[in-house]
C-alpha cells in the first residue's frame, strides 16, 4: 500500500503529515505512555500550528433508522427489487443515482459512493455504534466515536468554539446516536443539541450585565494568575481552559443563530429542520469547528418505503446539494469533507407493506470534498442488490479512508492504559481509489 | 342460490403472481380482468379459468397503478406518468400519452365510457376525451407541498354514477368534488385523522386519503386511508374510513372497524345502497363490510394479501381483487 497524498491535494497540504510528526512524536513519547489522551501534545505548538493550517472539517450526515441505498445511491431500476425510482445519469459519465437525487446528481463530481458495505449487524443499535465507532464494540473499553477521535485530531487548543456538535432532534434511536468520546474523555465529547438548534443556557443569567460578566472573568484570572505563580501544576492548566472554553462556547452562540443569514443563501438549505440544522453546521465548521454531525431520523420504512423515501431523499437531495455550493462559494469545500453513513440499508425484498426491512449485507454510503477522488464509485453490489458482487468493505476501512482523505495516520495509535489503541484496527487498510 | 350479501363472503378463486398487482378492470359480464403489475406490464387473463394464463401487454416503464375500461379501450397509468390506451381485442397499444410528470396514482373512466380520469403526484386531475387522447380539463386543487415541506401525493379519484361528479383526494386528508363539466370545485372535505405527521419521533409523515368513493345515488362520498399511528415505521393503526353527505357538508361517520390495520385502499357502494365495501392491508390484508344506515361492520375477514384494488359485478355478487403477489375472486352468493 503506498502512503502519500496524505492531505486534500493542494499544495500547500503537500508535507507528510506522519513525517512531521515523527519528530514531535518521538519528544513526546514518554508523555504518552500511560494516559494518553494526548491533549499536552496537542498543546505543542508546533504540531497545533501545523494542524491549524489543515483547517480541516468534517460535516457528516447521519440518516438514521437505515436509508435505503435503492432509492439513494445505488438503484436497481427494472429489476424486482428496484422499486419504482428510476436511476438518472449524472454529470460523471457511467454514475447513475437515484431520481429522487437530481440535485445532487449534477454534483457527483465531488462525491464518491461505496456501494459495497457488508456490516453484518441487522439492528439498529449494533449497526449505529459499528458506523459510529468504525469497528464492533468491546465490553473491555469504551471507543471513542468516529467524531470524537476527528476532534481530538483537529481540534485546536485554543479554540473558542467546541469541537464536536451533535444534532439529534427525533427521538427515535437517540440514544444510539449520542456519540460518546470513550476513553478519550469529556474533553471530546459532543456537544449534544436534542430539542432545540442552538444549546441551552449559554446567555448570561438575568441581571448579569457583560461588563459585569467580563469584570468577574478578569478577577478569577487575576486571582488564577496569583495563585499559580511559582506553581506547576497541569491541574492549573486544565482549570484555567476549562473556563477558556466555557467563555468561547458563550460567544458562539450566534454561530447558532441562522436570522441573520440572507434569504437566498437559507434557501439553499431550505426551510426543513435539517435544513436548518445543516446551516448551522456550515457556520460552525466555517468558525473552526472540526466536526458536526447532522443526525436525520427516521428512515426505518418497514412500510411505505417509496413514500417515507420521497419525502426524506428529497429533502436530503436539497439540503445536502444546497451544502456543497454553499461550501464551494465560500472556498470551504476542498477542506471540508462531507459524509452520508447509516447503520445499515434496507432490503431489496419489498415487503406487503411497501416497505423495505433492514439490510446490512449490500449497501452504500458516500464521501464527498475534502481529499476525496470525487466522481468515484467504490464496489458493486449484484443486480438486484442482494449481496456485494465485488469490493465488500465494512466499516473499518470506510473510517480509514476518512482519516486519510483529511490527513490523518489512521494507524496512529491511542493508548487505553498500557494498550495501543490504533485510530482503526490493526490491518484495516484506506480505499485508495477514492483518495484524491 | 340465495340472496348475495357479506355474510356468504368466501374465496373463489386465488391467483399467485411474483408481482404486487395494483389495479384491475373487468371485462363487463365476463371473469376477462386486466391487472396492472409492478413489473410495469398489463395482464390480461381470464381469472376464473382452471389454470389461468395471463398475456402480458408491454409499454409502460414502472409500476402500473391504474386501469380502468372505456368503451373498446383499456387505459392504464403508471409510475412512469404516462398512460396507454389499448384495444382490447388486439392487445395493442392505440395511443401512449406523457400525461403527467409525477406518478399516476389512479385512473378512472366516466360511466359513459366518453372520458378518462387521471390523478398523479403532480397533484393534477386530468380529463381525457377517450376517443380523441386529448386533454379536455385540468382539475387543480390540491396543494403541492404538504404543510411541512414535504412533496404531497393526490392519491385517489372517482367517478360519479350519473357522470356529473368527479371526486379526488390527497397526502393530507383533503377530498374534493368537482363539477365535471365544467371544472368547477363543489365542495371539499378534510380527514386529517388520515394523514399523521410525527413532529418528534421520526420527523416525517405517513398516511393520507388512498381510496374515494361515491354511492350509487351520488348523495355521499366516503374517503377511506388509516388512523393516527403512533409507530410510523409500519401501517400501525386501525383501517379508517369516513362518510360524508358532500352537499349538507356533513360527516355521517367515522368508521375504524376494531380489528384490521392498514391502509383502506379501495371502496365500493353496493348498488343499492346496502353497503360499503373497504379492503386494503398492512404486511396482510382484509376485506370489510359497512352497514351504511348504522355504520356497523357487517361482515369482515382477513384477505389472503394487502388488497390494492377490487371491482364489483353486474349482479353485485363478486368481487375481483389485486394485491401484493395475488389475485383474488370473492364470491358473496349464498349456498342454494
Amino acid at each position: 500500500m503506498t502512503r502519500k497524498n496524505w492531505f486534500c491535494g493542494s499544495a500547500e497540504h503537500s508535507v507528510s503529515r506522519r513525517s512531521f510528526l515523527g519528530g514531535a512524536m518521538a519528544g513526546a513519547a514518554a508523555m504518552t505512555a500511560a494516559d494518553m489522551t494526548v491533549l499536552d501534545v496537542l498543546q505543542s505548538p508546533a504540531i497545533a500550528d501545523e494542524l491549524k493550517r489543515q483547517d480541516k472539517r468534517v460535516i457528516l450526515f447521519w440518516l438514521a433508522g437505515g436509508a435505503s441505498q435503492l432509492e439513494t445511491w445505488d438503484p436497481k431500476p427494472g429489476r424486482p427489487t428496484g422499486g419504482p425510482y428510476r436511476a438518472i445519469q449524472t454529470n460523471v459519465p457511467g454514475i447513475h443515482i437515484s431520481e429522487l437525487m437530481p440535485r445532487m446528481s449534477q454534483r457527483l463530481e465531488h462525491t464518491a459512493i461505496i456501494r459495497s458495505l457488508n456490516t453484518k449487524i441487522g439492528d439498529h443499535g449494533g449497526g449505529a455504534k459499528l458506523m459510529h465507532l468504525g469497528r464492533r464494540d468491546e465490553s473491555a473499553i469504551k471507543f471513542p466515536d468516529l467524531g470524537a477521535m476527528i476532534a481530538r485530531e483537529l481540534g485546536r487548543p485554543d479554540s473558542s468554539v467546541p469541537d464536536y456538535v451533535n444534532f439529534y432532534t427525533a427521538t427515535e434511536g437517540r440514544s444510539g446516536g449520542t456519540g460518546q468520546s470513550g476513553f478519550l474523555g469529556a474533553r471530546y465529547a459532543p456537544m449534544f443539541l436534542t430539542t432545540e438548534s442552538k444549546p441551552e443556557n449559554l446567555g448570561l443569567p438575568e441581571g448579569l450585565t457583560s461588563a459585569d460578566h467580563k469584570t468577574r472573568a478578569d478577577l478569577r484570572q487575576l486571582l488564577s494568575n496569583q495563585f499559580a505563580a511559582g506553581r506547576k501544576s497541569s491541574s492549573l492548566g486544565s482549570h484555567n481552559e476549562a473556563y477558556a472554553r466555557v467563555r468561547g462556547l458563550m460567544s458562539s452562540e450566534k454561530l447558532f443563530d441562522i436570522s441573520d443569514e440572507p434569504q437566498s443563501v437559507r434557501d439553499k438549505y431550505g426551510p426543513t429542520l435539517l435544513g436548518e440544522q445543516t446551516l448551522v453546521a456550515r457556520r460552525l465548521i466555517e468558525a473552526g469547528t472540526p466536526f458536526v454531525k447532522v443526525s436525520r431520523a427516521w428512515w426505518d420504512s418497514h412500510g411505505q418505503n417509496f413514500e417515507t423515501h420521497l419525502e426524506l431523499v428529497s429533502e436530503l437531495d436539497h439540503v445536502m446539494s444546497g451544502l456543497l455550493d454553499d461550501l464551494k462559494d465560500r472556498g470551504l469545500l476542498e477542506n471540508t469533507l462531507v459524509l452520508t453513513l447509516s447503520e445499515f440499508g434496507r432490503t431489496p425484498t419489498i415487503n406487503a407493506s411497501l416497505g423495505r426491512d433492514h439490510f446490512p449485507s449490500a449497501w452504500s454510503v458516500s464521501l464527498t470534498g475534502c481529499g476525496i477522488q470525487g466522481g468515484s464509485v467504490y464496489g458493486k453490489s449484484d443486480e438486484d442488490g442482494r449481496t456485494v458482487a465485488d469490493g465488500e468493505v465494512s466499516a473499518g476501512p470506510i473510517f480509514a479512508t476518512i482519516f486519510r482523505a483529511l490527513g490523518i495516520d489512521h494507524d496512529k495509535e491511542y493508548h487505553f492504559g498500557v494498550r495501543p489503541v490504533p485510530l482503526t484496527n490493526p490491518g484495516i487498510e484506506p480505499l485508495d481509489e477514492l483518495i484524491a | 342460490m340465495t340472496a348475495a350479501k357479506p355474510e356468504n363472503l368466501k374465496i373463489v378463486k386465488e391467483f399467485g403472481r411474483k408481482e404486487i398487482l395494483f389495479s384491475v378492470a373487468r371485462q363487463p359480464n365476463s371473469n376477462r380482468v386486466f391487472l396492472g403489475a409492478s413489473d410495469a406490464k398489463v395482464y390480461d387473463l381470464d381469472v376464473m379459468a382452471e389454470k389461468p394464463e395471463p398475456v402480458a401487454m408491454l409499454g409502460h416503464e414502472s409500476y402500473v397503478t391504474g386501469t380502468a375500461l372505456a368503451g373498446k379501450y383499456l387505459i392504464s397509468g403508471a409510475y412512469d406518468g404516462r398512460l396507454i390506451w389499448w384495444d382490447t381485442e388486439t392487445r395493442q397499444q392505440v395511443r401512449a400519452i406523457n400525461a403527467h410528470t409525477r406518478w399516476i396514482r389512479g385512473v378512472t373512466a366516466t360511466p359513459d365510457g366518453r372520458y378518462v380520469l387521471s390523478v398523479a403526484d403532480d397533484m393534477l386531475c386530468r380529463i381525457w376525451d377517450v376517443a380523441k387522447g386529448t386533454l379536455v380539463r385540468d382539475l387543480i386543487g390540491h396543494a403541492p407541498r404538504t404543510p411541512h415541506h414535504f412533496p404531497s401525493m393526490l392519491y385517489a379519484c372517482n367517478v360519479s354514477a350519473d357522470g356529473r361528479y368527479a371526486a379526488t383526494a390527497d397526502r393530507v386528508g383533503k377530498s374534493i368534488v368537482w363539477d365535471l363539466h365544467n371544472g368547477r370545485q363543489l365542495a371539499t372535505m378534510e380527514a386529517p385523522i388520515m394523514y399523521t405527521w410525527d413532529p418528534k419521533q421520526r420527523i416525517h409523515s405517513i398516511g393520507g386519503i388512498r381510496s374515494v368513493a361515491f354511492s350509487a345515488d351520488s348523495q355521499l362520498i366516503a374517503v377511506g386511508g388509516i388512523g393516527t399511528i403512533g409507530n410510523i415505521d409500519h401501517l400501525d393503526a386501525l383501517a379508517r374510513v369516513e362518510i360524508f353527505d358532500w352537499q349538507k357538508g356533513e360527516r355521517v361517520h367515522e368508521l375504524a372497524g376494531d380489528t384490521h390495520k392498514g391502509l383502506v385502499e379501495r371502496l365500493v357502494f353496493h348498488p343499492n345502497g346496502d353497503w360499503l365495501m373497504a379492503a386494503g392491508g398492512d404486511h396482510g390484508g382484509f376485506i370489510q363490510f359497512y352497514n351504511l344506515a348504522n355504520g356497523e361492520i357487517m361482515k369482515q375477514d382477513k384477505a389472503p394479501m394487502h388488497v390494492h384494488d377490487v371491482v364489483l359485478n353486474e349482479s353485485a355478487d363478486t368481487l375481483y381483487a389485486a394485491g401484493h403477489g395475488k389475485a383474488v375472486v370473492w364470491s358473496l352468493k349464498g349456498e342454494a
